[in-house]
């Protein structure tokens, strides 16, 4: 049985208390309203709420304090622009005085906001990629700005620019507001380094402990210990991002002038990555080898030539090409991945 | 029994994908193949990062097994046909621009 509507809460005369009072200067002729402008008697309770069953805010000492705090606070109704404002910042927690100016929260010390990069730095890393013609893992080894990172920053930089040439309308006010609030790194000589660049992946395989029997004689390499690990286990030669680094380091302790050794990490550099566009593009001209394009007109029909017995034995390998016959597509099932691998 | 090259549809409602057939004249659409010589997606696409609004389909053919199943006697269906001559495999049985063997005596004089 639903809930009933008590007969005394239905009162005329309480649904009257409820209503805010009119100001008596908006009515002309307060003599038509007269009788219902009664006023309030003490024996009908007062509605402060009208429209909702909600309890109002208890002030309470520590609300009443904080808003006191707040309002002393010249910092927090005046923010200055080009630092982080963080409460943490005149909030004293320890005896050393005030926290760090990169902690957001002053309790919690291990949680640090990143610095990031500032627009005139972002500017620079893409003159010296797409002007200067650097090598990406040379501008990432002189900024210390992660190879990654600078990929994206010139990628972004360059549709920045191209809206720029269209006219297009940028955020800047946004951009501004936001840098203008958070830690900036900006890239000068003698600044600390950005992030380390360098970083290894730790494969899990290499995380245990093992005995490898062998002679004394023999020079066991970082390579040998990464066979020993697994057979997939790369040295940490081959996987760090920029090993030219390592070759520059040996170069400098053999006793060539850092200049020097610089010029040759920067050559090393450049030829590894033109090595790798060869290879991209020997990758797309093979897969542009295997097409025919037919042009019908309307549409263009792409033939790509494939080898049907991909399939395998059972029909059901996986680099068989069509439809799988005798298993389940769970493209639809709970729990899949839909995001979409590319935008057109 | 015939040896037809044939189309068998996958994919979702309003998603056609299929796969390229050989298969016995009289089985079902989708049961399971003598064998699955490539795929064609009819649902046209762009490019991405392409501006000019051309469309393309994606077509994968094994050609060589193709044209043997042509060469042993395989039927293709009229679809199948159109893809085939496409590459070369088959004449194409319906030419752009060639006249029209199906119209009337009486126009074809006009013209």
């Amino acid at each position: 049985m639903p809930p009933r509507i008590r007969g005394s809460s239905c009162q005329p005369q309480l649904l009257l208390n409820c209503i805010e009072p009119v100001p008596a200067t908006s009515l002309s002729s307060s003599a038509a309203l007269g009788p219902l402008r009664r006023p309030t008697t003490s024996s009908a309770p007062r509605c402060s709420q009208p429209f909702s069953t909600t309890p109002a805010p208890q002030v309470t000492a520590l609300r009443r304090k904080f808003k006191e705090w707040c309002e002393a606070k010249q910092q927090l109704r005046e923010p200055q622009r080009g630092q982080t404002n963080y409460v943490s910042q005149f909030i004293p927690v320890s005896e050393s005085g005030m926290t760090r100016p990169d902690m957001p929260f002053p309790a919690n010390k291990h949680f640090r906001s990143e610095r990031v990069l500032s627009e005139k730095a972002r500017e620079m890393i893409w003159r010296d990629v797409m002007v200067n013609g650097m090598p990406l893992k040379a501008v990432s080894a002189q900024y210390s700005v992660d190879m990654r990172r600078v990929a994206a920053v010139v990628r972004m930089k360059e549709i920045e620019k191209k809206w720029e040439r269209e006219n297009k309308p940028l955020a800047l006010p946004y951009a501004s507001a936001v840098t203008g609030m958070l830690p900036l790194a900006h890239l000068r000589q003698g600044e600390d380094p950005f992030e380390p660049i360098n970083d290894i992946h730790v494969h899990s395989y290499t995380m245990q402990q093992l005995f490898v029997p062998t002679s004394e004689s023999r020079e066991f390499t970082r390579a040998d210990a990464a066979k020993a690990f697994g057979d997939r286990i790369l040295p940490p030669d081959q996987k760090m991002r920029i090993p030219e680094l390592v070759q520059m380091e040996k170069n400098i302790h053999a006793g060539m002038s850092p200049q020097e050794a610089r010029d040759e990490f920067v050559k090393a550099a450049s030829e590894s990555e033109k090595a790798y566009a060869a290879k991209q593009q020997a990758r797309l001209q093979a897969a542009e080898d295997r097409k025919v394009r037919v042009d019908s007109g309307r549409f263009e029909f792409r033939f790509e030539k494939i080898n049907a017995e991909d399939v395998g034995p059972t029909g059901r390998a996986r680099r068989g090409v069509g439809w799988r016959y005798g298993v389940p597509f769970m493209d639809r099932k709970r729990g899949e991945l839909k995001i979409p691998t590319s935008v057109e | 029994m015939v040896v037809k090259i044939r189309l068998a549809r996958f994919g979702r409602t309003n998603s056609p994908f299929y796969n390229i057939v050989v298969a016995h004249a009289r089985t079902a659409r989708n049961s399971r193949p003598l064998e699955v010589i490539g795929t064609y997606d009819p649902i046209p696409k762009k490019d991405p990062y392409d501006t000019t609004g051309r469309l393309h389909k994606d077509i994968k053919l094994d050609t060589t097994r193709a044209k043997y199943w042509i060469g042993v006697g395989a039927h293709p269906t009229e679809t199948v046909w159109r893809l085939l001559s496409m590459v070369g495999i088959l004449p194409p049985k319906h030419r752009p621009g060639a006249p029209s063997t199906t119209a009337p005596k009486g126009q074809a004089n006009e013209a």
